[in-house]
């Protein structure tokens, strides 16, 4: 790192001194010693004291060795000279003070930023998982306690204790592949068939799809995407939850279209759409636009596994109602 | 199913999980004995002889996959690794260290009896040639013929289509592992996981009448593949 940042310095006093053999015959002695100035500017932009100070330092040398007569010598003719290489070893030193510490006030805010936003997420975390995870425990032991009373055991509870305990198993996951993904751990990225990470999320929520009609249009000689399998699944599964919950009839539709580098999948179902006020805000983390149940977790997520992998996700609302999200994935290297 | 009771060792610590699996496989027609720690389930394997073994992989005294290993070293039994969702490397070791299979906790009753079934079918039908001709739903594989129909039509495939299909008849009901396939597929080396992805893929394409809703022909995310367990 630290190295790495004197190297820098290194390399824009070159390249700095480049650019002043190319300007010699056009420019004034003095007008050289203003792209050294320029050469530490951008060092010091990168934020380091020591490297931009390091900077200074090489602009003055170089300018006194290739350009100051005699020139390709340390020896200095004029005194003048010297008065020179003192300002400008000044307003190099001052440069990169200010521009470090304009630097540090800039990411001490925005560490500010993240704190105050972690802060924020976190109790709005506490609300929507405690909501998410206090419903279907409620249902599971409501139907519990009512069958250990019943005379006869009742196929419709027992159904209900399934399926309500299946939600809270998405949820957990949900939860771990967050967290998994906000305490930074990488991706594990391969080439695969876009139909194959879709067929699998299809399959995990077979039972929450009971029946419904899904019509997936996804061309035979699709490019294959690099994608963290795993993780892009969990993405098709919220979104047919979404889809299930939100639109209670009719059929869902899956489209995927190649476009220049990257690919276009769209989850649509025939519901009654969304305002045009929660287009984007159904994604942001933890709010819920409407008192929809549920909202609020699943989408955030899918947002934050398609940004990781690179791509986008919006909500549009289709034409003849219903509403679609629409992602996607760069192509990367895959072919 | 045999006419003596098959056997099943269930090594989990956790008391509820215990609970609800030995009504449900005894309910089923197998006998259970339960392990709370890798030393005890190494132990009752070694005098009980259990046929098929469920293997949660976190234990209290020994990682599940260095039990699987000591068990590896003389016993030949299936066994079926239990772990968490997310924990795709876990399985991947597993199957690498012996495992026939696993479950994803949590699981479903039926998901388990199908594993536990398709472990000890394996394991008898080891010692006898495998059945010739495979069928599931409308898919017909002859293995003697080299020929594949589908809803009664017949299916052109090139002959690496055809070898895993082959290759996964073999193991119908089982994972069989990336890993695994690629070795089948290619014996010398020198493809790679999209192309096995891409074959797969195209594969389906001729076997399933619904490519994205596969009913034969099953991804297991980040692990391999499955082929259904043939018809009854």
């Amino acid at each position: 790192m630290s190295v790495q940042g004197y190297a820098v310095a290194a390399a824009v006093a070159a390249l700095c001194t480049a650019a002043c053999f190319a300007l010699y015959p056009f420019l004034s002695l003095n007008d050289l010693v203003m792209v050294y100035l320029v050469g530490t500017l951008v060092v010091a932009l990168r934020g380091r004291r020591g490297p931009a100070l390091f900077s200074s330092f090489l602009g003055v040398l170089c300018f006194n060795f290739f350009f100051v007569p005699p020139r390709f010598t340390f020896h200095v003719e004029h005194s003048q000279f010297v008065v020179t290489f003192a300002v400008m070893f000044a307003v190099a030193l001052i440069i990169s003070h200010l521009a470090v510490r304009a630097r540090t006030q800039a990411e001490a805010a925005k560490r500010a930023e993240v704190v105050a936003e972690t802060e924020r997420l976190r109790s709005s975390l506490l609300s929507a998982v405690s909501h998410e995870l206090r419903t279907p425990l409620a249902a599971i032991i409501g139907s519990a306690s009512t069958l250990l009373q019943a005379a006869q055991p009742s196929r419709d509870l027992l159904v209900n204790i399934r399926d309500e305990a299946e939600r809270l198993a998405r949820l957990v996951h949900n939860l771990i592949e967050t967290t998994r993904l906000e305490s930074g751990a990488a991706l594990k990225k391969e080439p695969y068939p876009i139909e194959d990470v879709i067929g699998t999320a299809l399959e995990r929520t077979e039972r929450l799809l009971a029946g419904r009609k899904v019509e997936a249009d996804l061309p035979e000689n699709l490019p294959l995407v690099p994608v963290d399998p795993v993780l892009m699944e969990l993405v098709f599964v919220n979104l047919i939850e979404n889809a299930v919950r939100h639109a209670p009839e009719g059929p869902l539709d899956i489209v995927a279209r190649e476009r220049m580098d990257f690919l276009e999948v769209s989850v649509a179902d025939r519901g009654p759409g969304l305002k045009p006020e929660e287009l984007e805000r159904v994604f942001e983390k933890f709010y819920r636009a409407s008192a929809a149940p549920g909202a609020g977790l699943g989408l955030a997520i899918c947002k934050a596994v398609v940004t990781a992998h690179g791509g986008t996700i919006r909500a549009e609302n289709r034409p003849g109602g219903g509403a679609v999200f629409l992602l996607t994935l760069p192509r990367g290297g895959a072919k | 199913m045999t006419e003596r009771k098959a056997t099943v060792l269930v090594v989990d610590d956790e008391r509820a999980i215990q609970r609800f699996l030995r009504p449900s496989l005894e309910e089923n027609g197998f006998s259970v004995l339960e392990a709370s720690t890798g030393k005890s389930a190494l132990d009752l394997a070694v005098s009980r002889k259990p046929d098929v073994i469920l293997l949660d992989l976190s234990l209290p005294d020994m990682d599940g996959l260095d039990v699987l290993k000591r068990l590896r070293e003389w016993s030949s039994a299936p066994v079926i690794v239990v772990s968490a969702r997310g924990q795709e490397s876990d399985k991947i070791a597993g199957l690498d260290r012996g495992a026939d299979d696993y479950l994803t906790k949590p699981f479903g009753v039926e998901e388990l009896l199908a594993r536990i079934r398709v472990a000890l079918r394996h394991a008898e039908g080891a010692a006898r040639d495998p059945e010739p001709v495979y069928e599931h739903g409308d898919l017909k594989i002859d293995l003697t013929l080299r020929r594949v129909w589908l809803a009664k039509k017949e299916v052109r495939l090139s002959p690496l289509q055809y070898t895993l299909l082959a290759a996964l008849v073999r193991d119908a009901g089982r994972v069989v592992s990336q890993k695994q396939l690629m070795k089948e597929l290619w014996p010398e080396g020198g493809s790679t996981p999209e192309a096995l992805r891409i074959l797969v893929h195209q594969t389906r394409h001729r076997v399933e009448k619904e490519p994205v809703r596969p009913r034969h022909l099953k991804t297991e995310p980040a692990v391999g593949y499955r082929l259904e367990a043939p018809d009854e």
